[in-house]
């Protein structure tokens, strides 16, 4: 009997072993995509930092049901949305413009970094049901399909709004040029 | 592939590999220069959509969900000890009050059942041989080897449901009422109630449980001592 207990005991450590080793590799291997997105998601860094951490704590108490660990990504973003989404539920914040948001270019030429912050700007000013997909395909590299299922949306909508995403990007930094080139001149 | 079209695919997906959309960028060098250009726009992007993740960021994380594992296990080893104890506690009470139920009071049931009947019996004057009580007594596979005196009453009659004997018979000071019970699990043969001015004990005889019944001060317990040497039961 208590053999039994102890072998229990054993599995039931090792089990928290196992899950603790898959939870690190998660974290390790996600956090800083999902950091990055929860920041163009809701424009602040503080605030994203905080839905981070919820979003982790999440997965941590129900990672046994993540069957896939391909399914990894998809399954964070998700809870990430949904914690997001809790937040507009409980409380309005102020948010900080992204382009206040310090970044990892630091050390790029003042150059790159004038049209980067520009770049910033603009992408931050996209509404936001065209910065999402927007920003799935740039930071994880989703495909419109992919995109399509993480948004629960329909994939023709996807690439309308990713098209306009792009179209509105452009447009705004050919009109920057335009007024950067009146001041100059 | 229409030149809107082709414009369309692309900005939605510049890394697209819709084979028309490859062709039309082979063929044409503007459509190339275009599709560079977006390549272009699209590695600013990603480039400046780095945000700097804090140093600690990794390590809040997981020190966050190590103390919360913690504390949910220290909550699960609570619970999983009230539990246990409300159980172990549980038993513990149910299983008094089963034993303390579940076994029938028969002394009690006697006095109530002599009470109930009122004179009929007590006041019997039949003169029972001890070979018409041994005739009824044989149903319960026993017999009294030897005389019991006077006996006023014997008749098979219901106890709480159960076929039994009804004898009564001269004690040493008035009338007492006997019952002999097959024996039971359920029947405390070991009980004795005092109730309406009678007292009433009971005991074990082997197969059956005799109870004895009589006014209060009455040698119950002679009345016992020599039914117990008197009956015998065929094994």
């Amino acid at each position: 009997m208590f053999s039994r207990k102890q072998n229990s005991q054993a599995s039931v450590s090792s089990d928290m072993a196992n899950k603790q080793k898959r939870y690190e590799v998660l974290v390790l291997a996600l956090h800083t995509d999902i950091f990055r997105y929860a920041c163009w998601l809701v424009k602040n860094k503080t605030v994203a930092e905080d839905i981070v951490q919820e979003t982790f704590l999440r997965a941590w108490k129900s990672l046994d049901s993540l069957k896939d660990e391909k399914a990894a990504k998809s399954w964070l973003i998700t809870i990430l949305r949904r914690e997001n989404a809790r937040r507009f539920e409980r409380k309005q914040f102020d948010l900080v413009d992204i382009d206040d948001v310090s970044v990892i270019d630091d050390q790029l030429s003042n150059e790159v970094e004038i049209e980067h912050r520009e770049l910033r700007a603009v992408m931050g000013s996209l509404s936001e049901e065209y910065r999402e997909p927007l920003m799935l395909q740039i930071i994880f590299g989703y495909s419109g399909d992919e995109i399509a299922e993480q948004l629960d949306l329909n994939k023709n909508t996807v690439m309308t709004r990713l098209f306009r995403a792009r179209n509105q990007v452009k447009e705004a930094l050919e009109k920057a040029n335009v007024n950067r080139g009146r001041e100059n001149g | 592939m229409d030149e809107l079209e082709f414009r369309r695919t692309l900005y939605a997906d510049p890394n697209c590999n819709d084979e028309r959309v490859l062709a039309a960028i082979n063929d044409d060098p503007k459509k190339q220069e275009f599709h560079k250009e977006l390549k272009q726009l699209d590695k600013s992007m990603q480039l400046a959509s780095q945000v700097k993740v804090p140093d600690d960021l990794v390590h809040k994380l997981i020190l966050r969900q190590t103390m919360q594992s913690h504390r949910a296990s220290k909550v699960r080893n609570r619970i999983q000890l009230a539990m246990a104890a409300s159980v172990a506690f549980v038993v513990g009470v149910s299983f008094t009050m089963w034993q303390q139920h579940n076994l029938l009071n028969i002394a009690d049931q006697a006095i109530a059942h002599v009470y109930q009947e009122g004179s009929y019996a007590l006041e019997a004057q039949n003169n029972v041989s001890l070979q018409q009580v041994n005739a009824k007594l044989a149903q319960f596979g026993g017999e009294f080897t030897e005389e019991l005196g006077q006996v006023y009453y014997a008749s098979i009659c219901d106890f709480d449901n159960v076929r039994s004997l009804h004898l009564v018979m001269q004690g040493e000071n008035g009338k007492v009422s006997v019952f002999v019970i097959p024996h039971d699990d359920a029947h405390n043969a070991k009980s004795e109630a005092y109730a309406r001015g009678y007292q009433s004990q009971a005991m074990d005889a082997q197969r059956a449980s005799i109870v004895v019944v009589g006014e209060e001060g009455a040698n119950i317990q002679g009345v016992k001592e020599q039914l117990k040497r008197k009956i015998h039961f065929s094994a």
